[in-house]
């Protein structure tokens, strides 16, 4: 008996060290295309912070500043822009955000929805929301153009009034172990007035603030999609990376305690056989 | 001639931060050139080109296709959604670009919002062309 569940034993110790191997080169690659992400996420906010500071300061300057971005209607219908990984095994990372996105609205009808990545397009298809648009495997080398074509969608199906809120879901990266999952109101624009700031100087507008104002929109969403966008992807693989170094961690001590067994096991078998030994000698 | 700060910044990464002593950008009403002391001002960038000239007098053209810029008295900002220097442009592509544009302007004759992408496109890869062969 004992010979046979040392058999079973060596044969564990093989499949979760196998199981180890995936894990540890998973983490491997994680860490390293963790590294570019970031670099990528940082790149990109100088953009968005400076335009962000530049509508703030021509939101001080226009006059008439309820313009159809700004103003607010009676929220109907909604648009979520939702970004999600193209693949597992990483932690809560997809389940975290996809839940967040399909319990915002509360009782309301159901949003549409701009599924970014491969499980947000699966999550939300087979529940029955109405897909708008569907970009899987976008987030490792998304382009500026492919946001502009995002932003252009979403500014029209605003302006054309066929929905009155632009919503979008991603998770924010604080660092490579804290990832956190967040919504952000993307139209109408929640007007930065408290922001803007008093007229210091006669600035000249060319043409007008008002047209300079107008021109900024698109390109602030499409800015806050590419950052959102590189944002998600660095903290799926940060979250990737620490899933797959805890499973490392696990199979690790699994093979501990298994050969723990397994050497007692053989112990036990090598005592047996002396005790044999020894009493058949005895006997004689 | 006195050196002032310019950056120019793309949503994909800073482009360049540094001296310059002159600027040219193409805005949507006109070409327009800032010099140190210029006073306030913000336009609206179209498709163009976007001239510099660095502290030592060496000229850099770049291919700009829409974005804002900004003179503040502490510094020149251009945010462009696209920003390339004119040895940086791949030609090969930018070609490739321009026939695929020249064809779908033909493909949805009766699609307004698919000709006016087309047409943009179009403008861009002729800009980025042309911006090459100006280095």
């Amino acid at each position: 008996m004992a010979s046979g569940n040392m058999k079973e034993i060596k044969r564990r110790v093989k499949s979760v060290e196998s199981t180890m191997q995936i894990t540890k080169a998973m983490e491997l690659v994680a860490s390293s295309k963790l590294r570019k992400a970031k670099a990528r996420a940082e790149d990109a906010r100088p953009f968005f912070d400076e335009l962000y500071a530049l509508m703030c300061r021509t939101a001080g300057q226009t006059k008439g500043l309820e313009t159809v971005y700004t103003a607010k209607r009676e929220v109907k219908k909604r648009l979520y822009i939702v970004i999600a990984g193209d693949r597992g095994l990483a932690g809560g990372y997809n389940s975290n955000i996809l839940k967040l996105a399909d319990t915002a609205y509360g009782d309301a009808e159901k949003p549409k929805i701009i599924a970014i990545g491969k499980k947000s397009v699966e999550f939300f298809s087979k529940r029955g929301y109405e897909m708008t648009a569907e970009y899987p495997g976008l987030a490792e080398t998304i382009k500026v153009a492919d946001a502009a074509d995002i932003s252009q969608t979403a500014v029209d199906m605003y302006l054309s009034k066929e929905v009155d809120e632009v919503r979008i879901f991603f998770t924010q990266f604080i660092s490579p172990l804290t990832q956190n999952p967040l919504s952000m109101q993307v139209l109408p624009i929640v007007a930065p007035v408290g922001n803007a700031q008093p007229v210091s100087r006669i600035v000249d507008y060319d043409p007008s603030p008002e047209a300079v104002f107008a021109r900024i929109i698109p390109r602030m969403i499409t800015s806050l999609i590419v950052c959102a966008v590189n944002e998600s992807y660095a903290s799926e693989l940060g979250a990737r990376r620490t899933a797959m170094e805890n499973a490392t961690d696990n199979a690790q001590e699994m093979i501990d305690t298994l050969s723990l067994a397994y050497n007692r096991a053989r112990q036990e078998k090598i005592t047996n056989e002396l005790n044999e030994i020894v009493s058949g000698a005895n006997a004689l | 001639m006195t050196p002032f700060k310019l950056k120019i910044i793309t949503p994909e990464r800073v482009l360049y931060d540094g001296e310059v002593t002159s600027v040219i950008v193409r805005t949507t009403v006109g070409d327009k050139g800032i010099l140190a002391h210029h006073e306030p001002y913000v336009a609206a960038l179209g498709i163009g080109q976007t001239r510099i000239k660095t502290v030592d007098g060496a000229e850099k053209i770049g291919a700009v296709s829409s974005g804002t810029v900004e003179v503040t008295e502490e510094q020149t900002t251009i945010l462009a959604q696209s920003f390339e220097w004119a040895e940086e442009i791949d030609v090969a592509r930018a070609e490739r670009a321009r026939e695929t544009a020249e064809e779908n302007l033909n493909r949805f004759k009766d699609d307004q919002r698919k000709l006016d992408i087309a047409e943009y496109k179009l403008k861009r890869a002729i800009n980025r062309i042309s911006t090459a062969g100006m280095k």
